[in-house]
């Protein structure tokens, strides 16, 4: 820090000698930025795409500041495991990270978050919705989405195609748990019949319950809370048994590129929340911005876990580069910094309240469609008509 | 030489690690999380080389003292280090279920106990009312301060679970010394000739049944509060078997000091070795080195370390005798 | 009724497939007392490679099977040698060894393959197969139900009327006497390691085509395996299949009178009981106890 500042004298004094108006940067710095996140265990698969759109958001604030100022990234896998995330943190505390950008699941993010909140280090997520994560108090805690804003959409979506009934089949995890819990309160909140499917991770048969669904239930709609897999056995199972449905509905992960191209046959007509329809056609520079960069790396689609790490990056970086500017590179100046965000970004407009959460949060509804995924909810963002009623096998 | 061994490991542990690492939160934080593997593998230990029961679902016990404890602070303010002790508490009790267990033999006991170990999780899962079901308990509280030390940092947890850890040992160690352990021992070589000895069997592993999961209850309970939090698929994660099993073995299980060498061994190697060279997926190597260890030299570390201490002893004498 | 038939159906297709993933494992058990912690894994590598072998060519995964069984043998023989390499305390160390190489395959699979889900991307396998208007299944699923069941049987008349399959029974259940009447127990012992390589493999290229891969699942695969082993009682053919038939059909049931976050603690429950009652199994000898 002595050799920068230093360097920021000379370059200033030769600014100033030569007393033309060249802008040379006064400033010049090498950020160093922390990430723990699942690329092992359980969360694996969620914790790589998250991690893609970090090391996007880097590549990206590199590019913005080339010759300038350099952003560095220290990852650590978490392995899926609390003890271990929380290692991370204070290993990478130890190392000079001046901030943290990662995590997945509440669980793990509550004590990795609590560990970064005793280093007086500030963190930024996605990757958990637990309410309780943003009461506790850290001036340095960030999430730019919630459990709501997922839960909203849907409730939006179901609302919008005046259902009477809907069954909801949710895993038993944390996150799913907690958005089966909210949906069904805020359905019934409407006067609408829902009945619960509680499943295990490791239920290898759907049959069982999609026929529940059918001949007992016979609901309007079904809404799935869970992961990829999952949702691969619910909707091979209801193609098969076929229940006199009007839709498909997901939350994430499923409204996603790699879905449409893994499983075809089973997409067709199937919602789920998305910030951006597939194939993106990133129009705006924004979000040419944010693919050129993440295509340069990956040969793959973008889903929703890149680009949310990518966002809460590439805004943590902002906010980062405002408070070194001020000279106030610390808990206090980069969470200030970040508070102040207010911004449209590919993954909708960021704001930040006290606790740190971003009341501005809401999610898209996208329907496969023939390959393609438009965007069908709210009206605001619709870019294709939905396919009402509509399901793989109709 | 075994109790030498455990004296000198403690020594370090209490003196050195303090004074080298106090103040790496990141280096005490590790070897606080091993030694809370250190706990549940000496526990496991006990059943297996006291009891000779070979447990697949000691997860059970530390899911069990991990939620009375949880729940006990949380809900009815019970202080912190109370707690830990009732947790433990709760943990023997859950094992009076498996008592009916006892009278399996080998695998079939280890298999009936994991089968326990699922169950409750399960029913954690379920009764969400108490446990907060599949969403979990975030917040859970840390450890206060007491006496003016406060142990809710990484130190003060540090010195907890080694305090435990200690108990551990010399509740072990004792019980070994007993008249308990003798016949415990002569159970071991031969179960039908205990019995006609008169020694009753059963009551003898009921009792280590119960010691062993209220170890692993305390252990649990403490890592609910070091953590901060919990949910089943965590509080109950067959992690906290296979890993404890996995240490006890490479250290030694029949020996008192072999379990918890063998969890700072494999706990810290993968994490300040193996995963600098392999960042994802590092754990293939520990499995290498794992089977590699059963077939080399299946007693465990220990017997190693022990003989190369003997051998040096030996070579020194000789030095000596030479010399005068 | 509809529903309590489908979920009886559904239940029988699952435990046939239960069997296939349970025999092989069951199979090493009787003649070894070895349980394989590693099974599930490769179980799961047999469907990487139907996987791999799919994504590459474009040909049918079940033409997969011939690579898949050479190499799952050739893992399940590694694993045999060193487990024999134990000296001491075998019936426990060797849960730790294959244990230890379980960790090896789930995490080289990790890597290979990343945490990406995969499915056959063979339509065909998906459709339905409607019996009496009133239970579906998959065709895929009736496949491996038919697989499960030709293997279990093939399996249970080459133990008894093949030379080298009454060599693995004699040794199961007496290695010295076997060694006495001049068998070699180690042969037979490699022999029952094979067939658990080919039986791993047919049982992991019908999970690619029935379900969904990603390497946690090994896991959870050897679980249920060994469940349904000690369910059955010492590697008694006929026992894994009724154990197999048993758990799919109460893991049916459940779900469907309960729900499906139960069907795991019904089949536990079962488990426990029928251990606790009858200690060797159903259909064991005096062993457990």
């Amino acid at each position: 820090m002595k050799f920068l500042g230093l360097s920021g004298f000379i370059g200033c004094a030769l600014g100033l000698a030569l007393g033309v108006g060249f802008s040379a940067p006064a400033h010049s710095a090498n950020f160093v930025i922390g990430e723990h996140t699942p690329l092992s265990g359980k969360l694996a698969r969620v914790g790589t795409g998250s991690h893609r759109g970090v090391m996007t958001g880097i590549k990206v604030l590199n590019d913005k500041y080339a010759g300038q100022h350099t952003f560095e990234l220290k990852t650590i896998d978490d392995e899926s495991s609390p003890a271990k995330a929380v290692s991370a943190v204070e290993k990478l505390a130890s190392e000079g990270v001046i901030a943290f950008s990662g995590g997945y699941a509440s669980g793990v993010i509550g004590p990795a978050s609590e560990a970064a909140n005793k280093a007086n280090i500030p963190y930024i997520t996605f990757g958990g919705v637990a309410t309780a994560l943003s009461q506790r108090g850290h001036e340095g805690f960030f999430r730019i989405n919630s459990a709501a804003g997922y839960g909203k959409a849907l409730v939006g979506l179901v609302d919008e195609m005046a259902l009477k009934s809907v069954s909801i089949a949710y895993s038993n995890k944390e996150a799913t748990h907690k958005m089966a819990g909210y949906i069904e309160k805020k359905l019934n909140e409407k006067g609408l019949k829902v009945s619960t499917h509680e499943y295990d991770a490791h239920v290898k048969d759907f049959k069982s319950i999609v026929n529940k669904i059918k001949l007992r239930d016979r609901s309007e709609a079904i809404v799935m809370v869970g992961y990829e897999s999952e949702y691969v056995g619910i909707l091979r199972a209801a193609k098969l048994l076929k229940p006199d449905v009007k839709a498909m509905i997901g939350v994430w992960s499923l409204a996603t590129g790699k879905m449409a191209k893994e499983f075809p046959d089973l997409m067709e007509n199937v919602y789920g929340t998305a910030m951006l329809p597939f194939p993106v056609s990133f129009n705006s520079p924004k979000q040419k911005l944010f693919y050129e960069a993440f295509k340069t790396n990956f040969k793959d689609e973008p889903s929703y876990l890149e680009q949310f790490g990518y966002v809460q990056t590439r805004l943590l970086g902002e906010a980062i580069v405002r408070a070194f500017d001020k000279n106030e590179l610390n808990l206090k100046g980069i969470a200030d910094e970040l508070r102040k965000t207010d911004e449209e970004t590919i993954s909708g407009r960021v704001r930040f309240d006290e606790h740190g959460d971003n009341p501005e949060f809401v999610q898209r509804v996208g329907q496969h469609q023939k390959g393609k995924i438009p965007l069908v909810w709210p009206a605001s963002s619709k870019t294709g008509e939905k396919v009402f009623p509509g399901t793989p096998w109709q | 030489m075994n109790i030498k061994i455990s004296a000198l490991m403690l020594g370090v542990m209490y003196l050195g690690v303090p004074f080298f690492l106090g103040d790496n939160d990141y280096l005490i934080g590790l070897v606080a999380s091993a030694l809370i593997i250190a706990g549940v593998a000496v526990a496991w230990a006990l059943l297996g080389n006291l009891g000779g029961m070979v447990s697949f679902g000691h997860a059970a016990f530390f899911g069990v003292g991990a939620y009375t404890s949880a729940v006990l602070t949380m809900d009815y303010g019970v202080p912190v280090f109370v707690a830990l002790v009732v947790g433990g508490v709760g943990a023997s009790l859950s094992s009076i279920f498996m008592m009916p267990a006892l009278r399996l033999r080998g695998p079939y006991f280890a298999l009936a106990i994991l089968a326990y170990a699922e169950i409750f999780k399960i029913l954690a899962t379920e009764a969400t009312g108490l446990t907060g079901g599949a969403g979990g308990l975030l917040s859970i509280p840390s450890l206060p301060v007491f006496a003016g030390v406060d142990f809710g940092t990484k130190l003060g947890g540090y010195i907890v679970i080694l305090n435990i850890v200690t108990l551990m040992l010399i509740t072990y160690y004792f019980i070994r010394r007993s008249s308990y352990g003798l016949a415990l021992k002569a159970m071991h070589d031969s179960e039908l000739a205990t019995r006609i000895v008169g020694v009753p069997a059963t009551y003898l592993k009921v009792v280590m049944l119960l010691v062993s999961a209220f170890m692993t209850g305390a252990v649990g309970a403490f890592n609910a509060h070091y953590i901060n939090f919990l949910e089943p698929d965590y509080a109950f994660s067959g992690t906290w078997t296979v890993f404890p099993i996995v240490a006890a073995i490479f250290g030694g299980y029949r020996t008192l000091s072999g379990p918890v060498l063998g969890a700072l061994f494999i706990y810290l190697v993968d994490q300040l070795v193996f995963k600098n060279l392999i960042p994802q997926g590092h754990q293939l190597i520990l499995g290498v080195m794992l089977a590699g260890m059963i077939i080399l030299s299946p007693s465990g570390l220990l017997p190693v370390i022990t003989n190369l201490f003997t051998r040096k002893k030996a070579d020194n004498k000789r030095g000596e005798a030479q010399h005068a | 009724m509809e529903l309590t038939a489908q979920a009886i159906f559904t239940g029988l297709l699952m435990g046939g497939f239960y069997g296939l993933v349970a025999v092989g494992l069951a199979l090493v058990f009787g003649t070894m007392k070895v349980i394989n912690l590693a099974h599930g894994e490769l179980v799961l590598l047999a469907a990487y490679i139907a996987y791999a072998v799919e994504s590459q060519t474009g040909i049918n995964p079940l033409l997969a099977m011939p690579i898949a069984m050479a190499v799952v043998i050739a893992a399940s023989l590694i694993t045999f040698y060193l487990t024999n390499k134990i000296k001491k305390d075998r019936e426990l160390n060797s849960l730790i060894l294959t244990f230890g190489l379980g960790i090896v395959l789930t995490n080289g699979l990790l890597m290979v393959f990343s945490a990406d889900i995969y499915s056959t991307q063979s339509a065909w396998f998906m459709e339905g197969l409607v019996i009496a208007d009133s239970l579906f299944s998959m065709r895929s699923e009736m496949l491996a139900f038919v697989v499960g069941l030709c293997a279990l049987g093939g399996l249970y008349w080459w133990l008894n009327h093949t030379w080298h399959g009454r060599a693995i029974r004699s040794v199961s259940s007496n290695r010295d006497a076997a060694k006495l009447m001049g068998m070699n127990p180690t042969k037979a012992e490699l022999w029952s390691w094979a067939i658990a390589g080919v039986l791993a493999a047919l049982a992991g290229v019908m999970l690619y085509v029935t379900s969904v891969i990603h390497p946690p699942i090994g896991h959870s695969l050897t679980i249920k395996a060994f469940i349904i082993t000690v369910l059955a009682g010492m590697g008694s053919i006929p026992g894994v299949l009724v154990g197999a038939l048993m758990i799919g059909v109460i893991e049916g049931l459940t779900t469907t009178f309960f729900q499906s976050s139960l069907s795991e603690l019904a089949s536990m429950t079962v488990f426990l009981l029928v251990l606790l009652v009858m200690p060797s199994g159903l259909f064991g000898k005096k062993a457990g106890h």
